[in-house]
């Protein structure tokens, strides 16, 4: 099939100048920021709960007031925790209708100053959230609750822009591996987060919130000095036409091999010809490019099952087994390994098939599989590990790859080429619609967790599972009937 | 709950300081001037010394205690070092039913006479924060703050009684874990114990521990911000078409 095809253009790092390095790190680091000051969030919230609170010890000591009960925000750390789980859903729920938003307006606006004012925005917002109220000893859950919607908004600019300006610089072939690589920034972003709060937290929570929004901030600088956001910004011609004119002139070679971007004889790019402004899609007929629907719907299932275990496992480690919390958190660090190596695996199998919905296929029937083994995991952590990595192997590899490279493909497709900036606004619909699923799943799994017990929750996973596998089948049948098509009509022609 | 007396209210500061000048006008002749400015100032805000009328009784515990303690003098009703702070204090015959709302200044005292008052018998919380005290001694029918436990000895005479010797009781519940995490028990006058911040920490419920280097982080931050924003400027977007 399209061995050749990679490897006859030379192999994939001679082909990237050092403006493609600089920007896959650029995209990385920018949003493994954005992450970190999630991550930072839920690694304080010990922290946090202890100050909202009074001290409930009980005893015939003397506490004096102002060092042990002087905050009474909550009568208990229960109602606390609380409070920051609803900070949570508030946070996804808001995470997930700016996606929608944020993708239309990057699309229509330069991604680069969307991007960098999205840091920097969400950087202050945290500031406040996090450092000032303290300095100020201003308690309030409605200025909490405000704050944290509006950085949900802020925040949502960035996945849409940096995917897009990843799709805007690597071209379909290798895109899987890339951005199978790239998807790494999430995970990245949460084991930076943990450095910089654990590091810091002992001068108190609030230095946790400046030294990660501080971070943040200087990186939305960086971001707006360096990046740069397609290659025509510096006169190199755009990623499809320079992959169509390679493969025009490499097209005799390629024996058998078929390529899955139209090719478009009329089409052709001088170098150095002046930018042809171009006009940006509505969000409407983004929703109506062929996948975006299916693919989104997918995407939610799936992502919904990829945040439960990351939200729930540690959780599910410690309740289930008995392990410690620090363990279990330490130990679900091997769901985010299985799902970096996942997605970086199925990428660059994808772009050898030059197919991405039956790897994914494939990939998520046996996730059902590893699912219902991973529910049967013994009371051993090294096995529990070995089946965690696995199971993220097969789930978040997946959710990595549709996140990513499938929301790159589907902007970037055919039917739009060149015509119109669709990337990020694309982006945003699958990741949006993923998010809502995500939030409605955090809502359920405890739900399903206190009625029924786990054991149901892993059935739900696998029914989610199951159901992104069905909404993903047309795009099967599709992708096999076109392969199957070309190949009658290339034997017709010869 | 504590309550201590350390602001320093300004106004009643030089209040006070004319009323001792009015009061004290004879014994302050007898000092050198600087010495006098310097005890007018430092036993301005001492009202407990001055609240009851008269001076330390000549052979009271409290006089006694003053004269065989080098470098301390008497002042009024109380026994104070060079720094103005309050050793001893003598309110005997003061015909107090409370020790009244001056009295917590006296926190730094190691002797503290309240006989002859018609005290009520509940001093429990009076003493919160008396830490140094070492000797008091109270009308026959009040009990020793804190109980016969917060005392090495209880001494009964005629016409009064004498509480000698402060015990820890942090140390003699036997419970370690007797504070929050971070805290540390510490006595708090007689009978009475307080959780405070263990050494190095601070702030609500003392989390927090050391300070954070505000200027040295905001300084490596910045520098780098810099040096990477001028370097990828040079490097990637210097040819960039404005658009």
């Amino acid at each position: 099939m399209g061995w050749p095809n990679i490897f006859q253009r030379g192999t994939l790092l001679s082909r990237f100048s050092h403006h493609h390095i600089v920007v896959f790190l650029l995209t990385f680091f920018s949003y493994s920021l954005l992450h970190a000051s999630r991550k930072t969030f839920s690694n304080v919230k010990v922290s946090i709960s202890k100050q909202w609170t009074p001290s409930a010890l009980n005893k015939s000591v003397e506490l004096p007031v102002e060092v042990w009960n002087s905050n009474h925000l909550f009568p208990s750390a229960e109602e606390a925790t609380l409070f920051l789980g609803t900070l949570d859903t508030i946070f996804l729920f808001s995470y997930a209708v700016g996606l929608f938003i944020s993708g239309i307006v990057g699309d229509r606006l330069n991604l680069r100053w969307v991007l960098s004012f999205g840091m920097c925005s969400s950087a202050l917002v945290v500031f406040v959230f996090g450092t000032l109220t303290e300095w100020l000893h201003f308690y309030s859950m409605g200025l909490y609750c405000c704050l944290w919607i509006v950085n949900g908004l802020l925040q949502s600019t960035g996945w849409p822009c940096v995917v897009a300006v990843m799709g805007n610089w690597f071209g379909k072939a290798g895109r899987g591996v890339v951005f199978g690589l790239w998807s790494a920034c999430a995970s990245v972003g949460n084991i930076l987060g943990a450095c910089l709060a654990s590091s810091v937290l002992q001068y108190g929570y609030e230095y946790a919130f400046l030294v990660t929004a501080a971070v943040q901030f200087a990186g939305g600088i960086i971001i707006f000095f360096g990046l740069l956001v397609s290659p025509e910004e510096i006169g190199l011609p755009a990623i499809e036409a320079k992959e169509n004119l390679e493969e025009d002139s490499h097209r005799p070679l390629i024996n058998g091999a078929e390529n899955e971007d139209e090719y478009e004889p009329n089409y052709s790019i001088q170098e150095g010809s002046p930018i042809t402004q171009v006009k940006a899609i509505s969000f409407y007929q983004a929703c109506c490019l062929p996948g975006v629907i299916l693919y989104s719907l997918a995407y939610a299932c799936l992502k919904l099952v990829n945040y439960s275990f990351f939200f729930w496992l540690p959780f599910y480690l410690s309740n289930n087994f008995g392990w410690k919390e620090a363990e279990a958190d330490k130990l679900s660090i091997w769901y985010d390994v299985g799902g970096i190596i996942g997605g970086t695996l199925q990428g660059f199998i994808s772009d050898v098939l030059q197919k991405r919905a039956p790897v994914l296929a494939l990939s998520l029937l046996l996730a059902v599989g590893s699912l219902v083994g991973y529910s049967r995991s013994p009371n051993n952590k090294s096995i529990n590990a070995l089946l965690m990595a696995v199971t993220g192997f097969f789930i978040g590899g997946p959710s990595n790859m549709i996140s990513s490279a499938i929301s790159a493909d589907l902007g970037r497709q055919e039917l739009i080429q060149g015509s119109s900036e669709a990337l990020a606004t694309v982006t945003g619909i699958v990741d949006g619609t993923g998010s809502i699923g995500a939030a409605v799943g955090q809502y359920l799994v405890s739900l399903i967790q206190d009625n029924l017990g786990w054991m149901w929750v892993f059935y739900f996973f696998i029914l989610m599972t199951s159901c992104t596998i069905l909404f993903i089948s047309p795009l099967i049948v599709r992708e096999i009937s076109s392969l199957t098509q070309r190949r009658q009509a290339r034997i017709l022609s010869e | 709950m504590a309550f201590r007396e350390r602001g320093r209210p300004s106004s009643l500061v030089a209040w006070a300081a004319a009323l001792l000048l009015a009061l004290g006008v004879e014994r302050a002749l007898a000092l050198p001037e600087v010495q006098k400015q310097l005890r007018s100032l430092a036993e301005a805000e001492l009202l407990i010394c001055i609240q009851c009328p008269g001076s330390v009784q000549n052979l009271s515990e409290v006089a006694l205690y003053c004269k065989q303690t080098p470098g301390l003098m008497l002042h009024a009703r109380c026994c104070l070092n060079q720094k103005g702070t309050i050793l001893g204090l003598d309110l005997q015959n003061c015909s107090l039913k409370d020790p009244g709302p001056h009295f917590p200044q006296a926190h730094t005292a190691i002797i503290i006479d309240l006989q002859v008052n018609p005290l009520k018998d509940d001093l429990a919380g009076t003493f919160r924060g008396f830490t140094q005290l070492q000797t008091l001694i109270l009308p026959q029918d009040v009990s020793c703050p804190g109980g016969i436990n917060a005392w090495d000895t209880v001494t009964f005479y005629t016409n009064n009684q004498t509480c000698q010797g402060q015990r820890n009781l942090c140390n003699s519940t036997g419970d370690p874990e007797m504070c929050p995490e971070n805290g540390s028990c510490e006595p708090d006058g007689p009978g009475l114990l307080q959780c405070v911040c263990a050494d190095g920490f601070h702030g609500y419920k003392c989390m927090r521990q050391g300070s954070f280097p505000l200027l040295m982080f905001f300084g490596i931050l910045g520098s780098t911000t810099l040096s990477i924003s001028i370097l990828l400027w040079g490097t990637q977007r210097r040819k960039a078409k404005a658009s």
